[in-house]
């Protein structure tokens, strides 16, 4: 610790108070306008629609006056679409974070080494089999799993992390097979049901997921803020992090523990949605510059891209719904491919 | 000697093929059926259901694991498989835009499979030219993936906006060679003919790649033309595979694989493996499938990933991958 | 006009004390006219006066036509895009509220429904929401049980307020399968429903909807043993086990509407061509919609028109 305050105050030498307080206002900039974009799409999502709403409709209804199956809508059907939006993004976008940092590449998240395709293999496993375990544990239980077989089988994150993600891959692959064979052995009307879990849905989802969700991204947003000035250490070479007093080993592993719990908690209520938890971390960085963690306003990317996919998928094609998690494949992977061939070599 | 131990495999494999099955005709009765007595049930059983089957799947190992040791010669990476690098992916795509727009999944003919497999291949190759990934194993390989996520994911939404579609494709995008028309074989003889002949005459040049770009220019080759001709060749090959079969992967990884374990990293030397291992796991794969959820059978595609991502994961693990 | 009140006030008195008095005995839900419906989750007051109604069970829409009513929206038929085709001209103006898969709660909400007819898989957590709409009628009713159509166009009609009209249009059906069986004259015949898909044929449960019909007529279904229990049909059957679905008569069918081309699609496989019925001329095509995914008196009796047309006619060359 006494590293970091050292840091701080051969920071505090260089610069001077009052433009301290400018950069700051200065750096936060980006983090204010997303919260501001994030409420304009929150309230958009709320307005827009199969029955869409005035602007002063919502506040009305927001006062709790107004038609009272209007207000219905709001309250009931849309409100906890967008609540479990911004929460799940925000853990996707978390998740994919801290992942990226312990793996010390930027290719590295949750989605792309499987962890939410494993997640979703045990719940319809479990839906199947008829096990009396409610889904979201089933989600937390297969994120574990995958994670710690990734860890045996990869033998640690490796230095650029690169064994990681191909064992991911591999293990992601058998997941999706698992996910399949099971589902090409069940009645269709169980295939319907299921369907939420295989490809990741915001309709009706489960308040009581949402409630634990919503605690548990919450807490592991609190404890990544609080050890953040050590993930930023942990972005440098492993020998720089040693001279500067982290224990990277128990690190990792505390950053993968927190990433797999966040992603399965995000998982438990949509299903999978991992592109989110590789596109929130690279638009942060991309407004807030690489050189540091942009927690929050990955947290508030995450958040924006699920609100905007759930509101694309279920007015795109009215009445019918895209589930959120083929809209985000869609848009997230000529990303991730523009990424792959446009970015120098060495970067990823 | 080798070559003659897995001709061996192979031919034990076939006559497994021909002997057993889902129904319910006894062994006995099928080796009768095979030297063409026996009931008439165990006769067509053999000769019209298991024949067809085992020649497609004899004709699609061979394709996969050609074009997967072509693939990781050229791109000098071991992970390169046509499964992994979305070119299956692109085929089905294709195929899944052609049931759209009116085709039916049995009668369907090979040409979008084929047009889709070069497209993914092209794609591939012209993302991996572009940033010199063909170096970067992991970048290509991770390329090659997302690539399939959005292909796979585009043909799921073409699944959802229409229910026939999803009916007809969702056996087929696992992957199977049950039920399928053997008459698919001989619409891509043509690609596999060309193919053949464009392996026979540039595997020299290509083997002079896999030393190296100096070593093929030294010899008077160039190895752009034998770049572009060999990917033709891949694609022609993949095309084939999934139009007859649909979209497997790792069958590329692992055979390839298997081949270089057993007779050297010359391509020249492993590729007769190849030819001979490819369709005894195909075969072998597709032997599971009958015999595992009768009177149903499973798709090979899901068990050709269960046997193959455990070796990708094995070559992780052993460390065998350069940079990695 | 205050006399037939007093009236008819008596008679209902009568009535209820005349229920009250069976009731004890057994519990019909004929005779329960006071619109309390007995539901999967509960039993469900339903106010006089219905007028907007919104189904989303394929069967409920059946129903709901049936017994003279135009429910202002309904989800998509399986494999299509609108309303099962038997029914499409009887409701020309409904709206789609989703899929069987996904239920758009927001379309259904647009409706302003006053009574939602759901199907009997209904979940608790989208019940939830639905009853808060309008009351919501989940019937508690087995959809593989013995006469599931029946007793779920019951519980519709009760909500409806029309079990009186439904009791006649079953009794109807009943007097229409009975002479049908006359018409086919014969007892035995054995029969296999399959849906053709192209990873291979399944077998439809003699549990469903249209295999029930089919048996009171007089077929006797075969292959129930490829069918685990609780499944409406087979996984996909191997080619080399197509014998499963040999049977005199073959009722083939595919997700789409489009029959006949599943017909030239099974064709085109040279086990198919082997089965009896094949070879005798007894594949009877059917419109999957109707066949295999719908239920309801209106379903019962295109169905049994499909017999009378096509096997009756089929029979008479031979």
């Amino acid at each position: 610790m006494n590293v970091l305050s050292e840091i701080k105050k051969s920071e505090n030498k260089t610069v001077s108070r009052q433009s301290r307080f400018r950069t700051s206002v200065f750096q936060n900039m980006p983090v204010i306008g997303l919260m501001l974009l994030l409420l304009l799409v929150a309230c958009s999502a709320l307005m827009l629609g199969t029955v869409s709403l005035s602007l002063e409709q919502l506040q009305s209804i927001l006062l709790g006056e107004g038609d009272p199956l209007l207000q219905f809508m709001v309250v009931e059907i849309r409100l906890p679409r967008v609540l479990s939006a911004i929460v799940t993004g925000a853990g996707f976008a978390l998740a994919g974070l801290l992942m990226q940092i312990l793996a010390r590449n930027r290719l590295a998240t949750p989605s792309i080494i499987g962890i939410d395709s494993a997640s979703t293999t045990f719940v319809v496993i479990g839906l199947t089999a008829g096990w009396a375990i409610a889904p979201h544990w089933l989600a937390l239980l297969g994120a574990f799993v995958t994670a710690s077989l990734i860890l045996v089988v990869a033998r640690g994150t490796g230095t650029q992390g690169h064994r990681f993600i191909i064992t991911g891959l591999g293990i992601g692959a058998i997941a999706s097979a698992m996910t399949q064979l099971v589902l090409s052995r069940t009645n269709i009307d169980f295939v319907n049901q299921a369907f939420a879990w295989t490809v990741g849905s915001l309709n009706t989802p489960s308040v009581e997921a949402l409630k634990i969700a919503s605690v548990g991204i919450l807490i592991s947003f609190i404890i990544t803020l609080f050890f953040r000035r050590t993930l930023q250490i942990m972005q440098f070479s492993d020998a720089r992090a040693i001279v500067l007093g982290c224990s990277i080993d128990k690190m990792r592993l505390f950053c993968l523990v927190l990433s797999v719990v966040t992603t399965a908690l995000a998982v438990s209520v949509v299903g999978p949605v991992g592109f989110i938890s590789l596109l929130g971390p690279e638009v942060a960085r991309r407004l807030l510059g690489q050189h540091k963690i942009p927690l929050l306003a990955t947290c508030l990317v995450g958040s924006i891209f699920m609100i905007l996919a759930d509101l694309i998928g279920r007015t795109a094609f009215a009445p019918l719904e895209l589930p959120v998690g083929m809209v985000t494949a869609i848009v997230g992977s000529p990303y991730l491919l523009w990424l792959l061939t446009r970015q120098p070599k060495g970067s990823i | 000697m080798r070559l003659l131990l897995s001709l061996c495999l192979l031919l034990v494999m076939l006559f497994a093929s021909m002997l057993i099955g889902s129904g319910n005709v006894p062994f006995v009765d099928a080796l009768a059926a095979l030297g063409n007595q026996g009931s008439e049930t165990a006769r067509f059983v053999v000769w019209e259901l298991r024949f067809s089957r085992t020649l497609m799947a004899l004709v699609v190992g061979v394709c996969l694991a050609v074009a997967g040791a072509l693939m990781q010669t050229l791109t000098k990476n071991p992970l390169a498989e046509p499964g992994l690098m979305g070119v299956s992916a692109g085929s089905a795509f294709a195929i899944g835009l052609a049931i759209l727009f009116g085709a039916g999944a049995a009668d369907l003919s090979v040409w979008p499979a084929q047009i889709g497999a070069l497209v993914g291949c092209l794609l591939v190759i012209w993302i991996s030219q572009t940033q010199n990934l063909a170096n970067d194993p992991v970048r290509l390989v991770l390329t090659g993936a997302t690539l399939s996520a959005l292909l796979l994911s585009s043909t799921a939404i073409i699944l959802m906006l229409d229910d026939r579609v999803a009916d007809e494709i969702r056996f087929w995008i696992m992957g199977s060679v049950a039920g399928r028309n053997v008459n698919t074989l001989y619409h891509v003889m043509p690609s596999l003919v060309i193919a053949g002949l464009i392996v026979a005459v540039f595997i020299r040049p290509l083997a002079s790649i896999g030393l190296g770009e100096t070593v093929a220019v030294g010899l008077g080759h160039n190895p752009n033309k034998i770049r572009m001709v060999i990917i033709i060749a891949v694609a022609l090959l993949v095309g084939a595979a999934t139009a007859v079969a649909g979209p497997l992967i790792f069958v590329g990884l692992v055979v390839p694989f298997t081949a270089r374990a057993i007779a050297g990293t010359d391509i020249r030397r492993y590729l007769w493996q190849c030819l001979l291992l490819g369709p005894c796991l195909l075969v072998f794969a597709d032997i599971i499938c009958r015999v595992i959820v009768p009177p149903s059978e499973l798709p090979v595609g899901v068990l050709t990933t269960l046997i193959g991502a455990p070796v990708l994961l094995f070559l992780v693990h052993t460390k065998r991958i350069p940079r990695l | 006009m205050k006399f037939s009140l007093y009236l008819s006030r008596v008679i209902g008195f009568i009535f209820h004390t005349v229920l009250l008095a069976v009731s004890l005995g057994f519990v019909s839900p004929l005779w329960a006219e006071n619109r309390l419906v007995q539901t999967q989750y509960g039993q469900i007051d339903v106010p006089e006066g219905i007028k907007r109604v919104v189904t989303l069970h394929e069967g409920a829409l059946d129903a709901a036509v049936a017994l003279g009513i135009e429910p202002l929206g309904a989800i998509a038929t399986r494999g299509g895009k609108g309303v099962a085709t038997y029914l499409a001209d009887s409701v020309p103006e409904i709206t789609i509220v989703g899929t069987a898969r996904e239920i758009n709660i927001e379309a259904i909400l647009a409706l302003r429904p006053d009574l939602i007819l759901a199907s009997p898989t209904m979940q608790k957590r989208q019940y939830n929401l639905l009853s808060k709409l309008a009351p919501t009628i989940v019937p508690a009713v087995k959809l593989l049980s013995k006469d599931a159509w029946k007793n779920n166009s019951r519980v519709y009609a009760q909500a409806l307020g029309k079990s009186v009209e439904l009791e006649k249009i079953l009794i109807n059906l009943d007097q229409r399968i009975t002479s049908t069986k006359n018409q086919l004259g014969q007892e035995g015949l054995t029969a296999t429903l399959v849906r053709w898909t192209p990873q291979g044929p399944l077998l439809m449960s003699p549990d469903i909807n249209s295999a029930q019909i089919l048996a009171q007529v007089g077929f006797q279904l075969k292959g129930k043993e490829a069918i685990k229990a609780g499944r409406p049909h087979s996984d996909p059957l191997s080619q080399e086990n197509l014998n499963l679905i040999n049977a005199q008569w073959l009722f083939l069918s595919s997700v789409n509407q489009d029959g006949n081309k599943a017909l030239q699609t099974a064709k085109l496989s040279p086990a198919f061509t082997r089965l009896e019925a094949v070879k005798n001329n007894r594949v009877i095509v059917v419109d999957g919609q109707l066949w295999t995914s719908s239920s309801g008196p209106l379903s019962a009796k295109a169905i049994l028109d499909d017999l009378q047309q096509q096997v009756l006619s089929t029979q008479k060359p031979n």
